[in-house]
C-alpha cells in the first residue's frame, strides 16, 4: 500500500466492513433496544465511508493539520467481547476501541513514510479516526458516565 | 326603580357640552423626582411571570397575560404583568414584593394619547420609551416586604451524627414551621416544576392555618409518600420557587415533613377517609418501590383489587434497601407504606417475577400489570482489576447496612462516584468508623447528589478529591486490601458544546492502598424476568422502557413507571408515574365510563 488511491481504498473498506460488524451484532441482538443502537453505529460507519469516498472522488479534503480532542476514556478500559448478548457499555467500549486502533494504525504508517503527500493523507486518515473515537467516547461520557 | 336611577344615563349628556377633563401639557418638559413612582419598567427575561404583583395589587391593575417568547422556560408561568393605568394608584407594592427583582418604575408620568384604551401596557414586552430609564422608584438594596431568609433547619452536629444512624435533621418546631410558611407568597410557580404537581401553596396554607389534616388531605391527593418526600425529595419545586432568586427558596420539604409529623399513622385512616369499593378488576404490580406503590394506593382508590410482587422481604425498594436511615427512618418510611397496604393491598414479598411466578402467568391472571422494578444492577467501571474482592458495589454496601449485615469496609475506604449513592456510601462508611476519600472524575458543581448531600459528607469528614480519574484497580501487598491507581483529569470544553469533559492528564497518576473501594458510578435495570419475546414487544431503550400516554406500553394490558422507565429516577418521579399509570389502568379496565377526571383517581 503506498499509493494514496490504495490508502483511501483500504480506510474505506475498513469503513465497510465495521458497518457489517454493526450490522451482523445487531442482527444477533438479544438485549432489547440494542438492535436499533448497534443499526446506528452501522449507518455512523456508513456515513465515515460516504465521507472517505469523496475524499476519494476530490470532492472533500482531509484536514490534517486539525487538532482532535482525546478524552483518553477507551484508553483504559478493559477488552470487551462482541457476544449476542452485549450491553450498550460493552458496545461503546468495542466502538471506541476499534476507532483508537484504526488512529493508530494510520498514525503509525503515517510517522513511516517521508514528507509529502502520502504523509499527510495518512495523516488526515488518523484525524479522521480520532472524531469517530470522540464521538463515541463523548457518548460514553453522556449515557454510561452520566451520573459519575 | 326609582326616578333618579331612570334618568341618570341622561345626565352624562350634560357632560358633552362641558369643557373636557385633560391636563394641560407643560411648554417646558418637567421630569419627575429622581425616585418619582412613574409608568412600571419589567426586565422581561428576569421576571418568571410568578403573578405576585397581580395578587399583591390592591386595586386590581395588573393582569397576567400570556408571552409567547417565554413559554415553556423552566420555572416560569410564561405570563408577564399586563398594568392598567386607569387602576393604578403608584403604590409600588408590586415592586416592593416583586421576588425576581425585575420590577421597578421610572420617573416617567406623561403619557398622551387620545384613546383611553392605549392606558394598558406589558411592561417590558410592548415598546415604551422609559425601559430604559435608569431614575424613578427602585426597591431599596436589601429591602424585602418579605423574610429572604428561611427558617435554618436544626440538625445534628457532624461529630454527633457519624456516631450513630440517627436522624440528622430535627424537624421544624411548630413556631418555626410558622414563620417559615409564611413566607410563602403563594405563587404556585412550584406547582408546575414539582413532577407529582403537589399543591403547595395550599398545603403550606394550611400551615398558617394550622390545619394539618387538611394539608394531609392535599397531600395524599397526589402523592401518598408524604412522610417519606418531607426527608429526601430531590425537591425540584424549591429549585424555581422565585423567593430563591434574591433569598433562600421557601423550604417546602420540611414544611411538608412538618404537616405529616404533626399526625399520628392511627389519625390517617379518620382524615384521609379513603374509600376503596370493588371494581371486580385485578392488577398485579411488580415491585413494592414508590412507584409500584403509589399505583397500588390510586388503584386501590379506584376500587381495583391489587397484587403487589416483591422480591426482597419488605416493601419500600430503593427507599428501604437503598436510603441510609439517618435521613430517613424505617418508622417514616413505614408510616407511609402502612397506611397504602390498610387499604386492603396484598403484598406478596419474597416472591420474584421470573424466578418464583413467570411473567406469562401474571398476564394471564390479572386485567392489567403495572411494573416499577427499579434499577437494580450496579454499572461497572470496566477498568482493569475491578473483579478484586476488596471492590465492594455501593448498592450492596447499603443494602446490608440497610438490613442490619456488617458490610465489612473496613477502615480506609476509596468511594468512586458522585451521586447520592456514592454520598450515602460514603457517610454510612464513616458511620462504621472509617476514614473516607470520595473520588469523583468530575467537579463539585457536576455531581449529580444533592448539594445538600455533599456539604453534609464534607461535613462529617469525607474527603473529596475531584477531577480524580480511576485507571486501574491493583492488588494490594495484604489480601484484605486494595490499591486504585486514578490519574488527575484537566476540564475542556466540549467543541460541540455541552458540559465541559475532564481529560485523564496521565503524567499525573497516583496510586493509593485502601481497605476497600466503593464503586458507585450509577446503576442499570435487570430485565432478565421478561422473555425475549415480551421484550421485543417493549419500546427498550438505553436499557429502560419507554412507555407511551398513561405509562402505557405497546403489550396491552402493562403499564410501566418508576427509575426503570423515567430519566430523573428519584422518588417522586415514580411516584407520579404510579399516579399516572393508575390513571390508565382505570381508563383501560372502563373504557365506557363517562369521565376519568382526577377527581375520580384522588
Ligand atoms: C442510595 C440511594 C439514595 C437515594 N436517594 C434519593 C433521594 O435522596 N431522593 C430521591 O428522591 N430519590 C433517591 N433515590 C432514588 C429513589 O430511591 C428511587 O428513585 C425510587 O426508589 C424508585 O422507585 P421505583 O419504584 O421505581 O423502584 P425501586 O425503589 O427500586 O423499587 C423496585 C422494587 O421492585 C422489586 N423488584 C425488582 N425486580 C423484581 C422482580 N422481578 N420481581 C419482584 N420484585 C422485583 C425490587 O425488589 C424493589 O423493591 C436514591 C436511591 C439510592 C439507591
Ligand atoms: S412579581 Fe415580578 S417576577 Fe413576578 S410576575 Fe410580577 S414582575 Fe414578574
Ligand atoms: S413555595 Fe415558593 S414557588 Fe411555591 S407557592 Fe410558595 S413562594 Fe411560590
Amino acid at each position: 500500500m503506498n499509493s494514496v488511491d490504495e490508502i483511501l481504498d483500504y480506510a474505506i473498506d475498513q469503513e465497510q466492513q465495521a458497518a457489517d460488524f454493526y450490522a451482523d451484532l445487531a442482527g444477533r441482538a438479544e438485549k432489547a433496544g440494542m438492535k436499533e443502537i448497534l443499526l446506528d453505529f452501522a449507518a455512523e460507519e456508513q456515513s465515515h465511508k460516504q465521507r472517505l469516498l469523496a475524499v476519494k472522488a476530490g470532492d472533500h479534503k482531509l484536514t490534517p493539520e486539525q487538532q482532535v480532542l482525546d478524552l483518553k476514556i477507551s484508553d483504559y478500559l478493559v477488552e470487551v467481547g462482541a457476544s449476542a448478548n452485549i450491553s450498550y457499555q460493552d458496545a461503546l467500549i468495542v466502538a471506541m476501541k476499534r476507532e483508537r486502533a484504526a488512529f493508530q494504525l494510520y498514525s503509525d504508517m503515517a510517522a513511516k513514510v517521508p514528507e509529502g503527500h502520502l504523509k499527510e493523507v495518512l495523516q488526515g486518515l488518523a484525524k479522521e479516526e480520532a472524531k469517530h473515537k470522540l464521538f463515541f467516547e463523548s457518548e460514553y461520557d453522556d449515557r454510561v458516565l452520566r451520573d459519575n | 326603580m326609582n326616578l333618579k336611577d331612570l334618568l341618570s344615563p341622561f345626565y352624562v349628556w350634560q357632560r358633552a357640552f362641558e369643557k373636557p377633563y385633560t391636563s394641560i401639557r407643560p411648554i417646558q418638559e418637567r421630569p419627575g423626582a429622581a425616585a418619582y413612582r412613574g409608568f412600571h419598567i419589567n426586565i422581561s427575561e428576569e421576571c418568571i411571570g410568578c403573578g405576585t404583583c397581580h395578587k399583591i395589587c390592591q386595586n386590581d391593575a395588573i393582569d397576567m397575560v400570556r408571552v409567547e417568547t417565554y413559554e415553556g422556560r423552566s420555572g416560569d408561568s410564561g405570563l408577564r404583568p399586563r398594568f392598567d393605568y386607569g387602576r393604578c394608584c403608584w403604590c409600588a407594592l408590586c415592586v416592593d414584593m416583586c421576588p425576581a427583582g425585575s420590577l421597578r418604575m421610572s420617573n416617567e408620568y406623561t403619557w398622551i394619547t387620545s384613546d383611553p384604551t392605549e392606558f394598558h401596557f406589558t411592561a417590558g414586552v410592548e415598546h415604551t420609551t422609559w425601559q430604559d430609564n435608569p431614575l424613578g422608584y427602585h426597591r431599596a438594596e436589601g429591602y424585602h416586604l418579605y423574610p429572604p431568609k428561611r427558617i435554618e433547619m436544626e440538625m445534628l452536629p457532624p461529630e454527633v451524627s457519624v456516631q450513630s444512624f440517627d436522624e440528622v435533621v430535627a424537624g421544624y418546631s411548630e413556631p418555626q414551621a410558622l414563620l417559615e410558611a409564611d413566607r410563602c407568597i403563594e405563587c404556585g410557580i412550584c406547582v408546575a416544576t414539582c413532577p407529582a404537581h403537589m399543591d403547595v401553596p395550599d398545603y403550606i396554607r394550611s400551615i398558617r392555618d394550622r390545619d394539618y389534616e387538611k394539608g394531609l388531605q392535599l397531600m395524599y391527593r397526589t402523592n401518598p409518600f408524604p412522610a417519606t418526600c418531607g426527608r429526601i425529595c430531590t425537591r425540584r419545586c424549591e429549585s424555581v420557587c422565585p423567593v430563591g432568586i434574591q433569598g433562600e427558596a421557601i423550604a417546602i420539604r420540611w414544611l411538608k415533613r412538618f404537616i405529616v409529623d404533626q399526625i399520628q399513622p392511627q389519625d390517617y385512616a379518620r382524615i384521609l377517609a379513603d374509600q376503596t369499593g370493588n371494581s371486580g378488576h385485578r392488577v398485579a404490580i411488580i415491585g413494592a418501590g414508590p412507584g409500584g406503590l403509589s399505583a397500588a394506593y390510586y388503584l386501590r382508590k379506584q376500587g381495583h383489587a391489587v397484587t403487589v410482587f416483591e422480591a426482597q422481604a419488605s416493601a419500600g425498594g430503593m427507599l428501604r434497601y437503598g436510603v441510609p436511615s439517618y435521613r430517613l427512618p424505617d418508622a417514616d418510611l413505614d408510616k407511609d407504606i402502612n397506611y397504602i397496604v390498610s387499604l386492603g393491598v396484598d403484598i406478596r414479598y419474597n416472591t420474584r417475577i421470573g424466578k418464583d411466578i413467570r411473567f406469562e402467568q401474571l398476564l394471564q391472571d390479572f386485567d392489567a400489570l403495572f411494573l416499577s422494578t427499579g434499577l437494580s444492577v450496579p454499572s461497572s467501571m470496566r477498568i482493569h482489576g475491578e473483579e478484586h474482592p476488596r471492590v465492594l458495589s455501593g448498592l450492596q454496601v447499603l443494602a446490608d447496612v440497610a438490613s442490619g449485615r456488617d458490610p465489612g469496609v473496613g477502615q480506609k475506604v476509596a468511594v468512586i462516584g458522585g451521586g447520592n449513592v456514592a454520598m450515602d456510601a460514603a457517610r454510612v462508611s464513616r458511620r462504621l468508623g472509617a476514614e473516607v476519600t470520595i473520588l469523583y472524575r468530575r467537579r463539585i458543581a457536576d455531581m449529580p447528589a444533592d448539594t445538600e448531600e455533599i456539604h453534609e459528607s464534607q461535613e462529617e469528614g469525607c474527603h473529596i478529591v475531584t477531577q480524580a480519574i480511576p485507571v486501574e484497580i491493583i492488588a494490594a501487598s495484604s489480601p484484605q486490601q486494595v490499591s486504585i491507581k486514578w490519574g488527575e483529569a484537566e476540564m475542556v470544553q466540549d467543541p460541540k458544546g455541552g458540559r465541559p469533559r475532564p481529560v485523564l492528564q496521565e503524567d499525573r497518576m497516583h496510586v493509593e492502598t485502601y481497605d476497600c473501594i466503593i464503586s458507585a458510578i450509577g446503576q442499570g435495570s435487570d430485565l432478565e424476568f421478561l422473555s425475549k419475546e415480551i421484550q421485543d414487544q417493549l419500546a427498550i431503550e438505553w436499557g429502560k422502557f419507554a412507555p407511551g400516554e398513561y405509562q402505557h406500553t405497546s403489550l396491552q394490558k402493562v403499564f410501566v413507571g418508576g427509575d426503570v422507565a423515567n430519566r430523573t429516577a428519584d422518588a417522586i418521579s415514580a411516584i407520579e408515574d404510579g399516579h399516572h399509570a393508575a390513571r390508565g389502568i382505570d381508563r383501560f379496565l372502563n373504557p365506557d365510563a363517562r369521565t376519568h377526571t382526577d377527581q375520580e383517581v384522588n
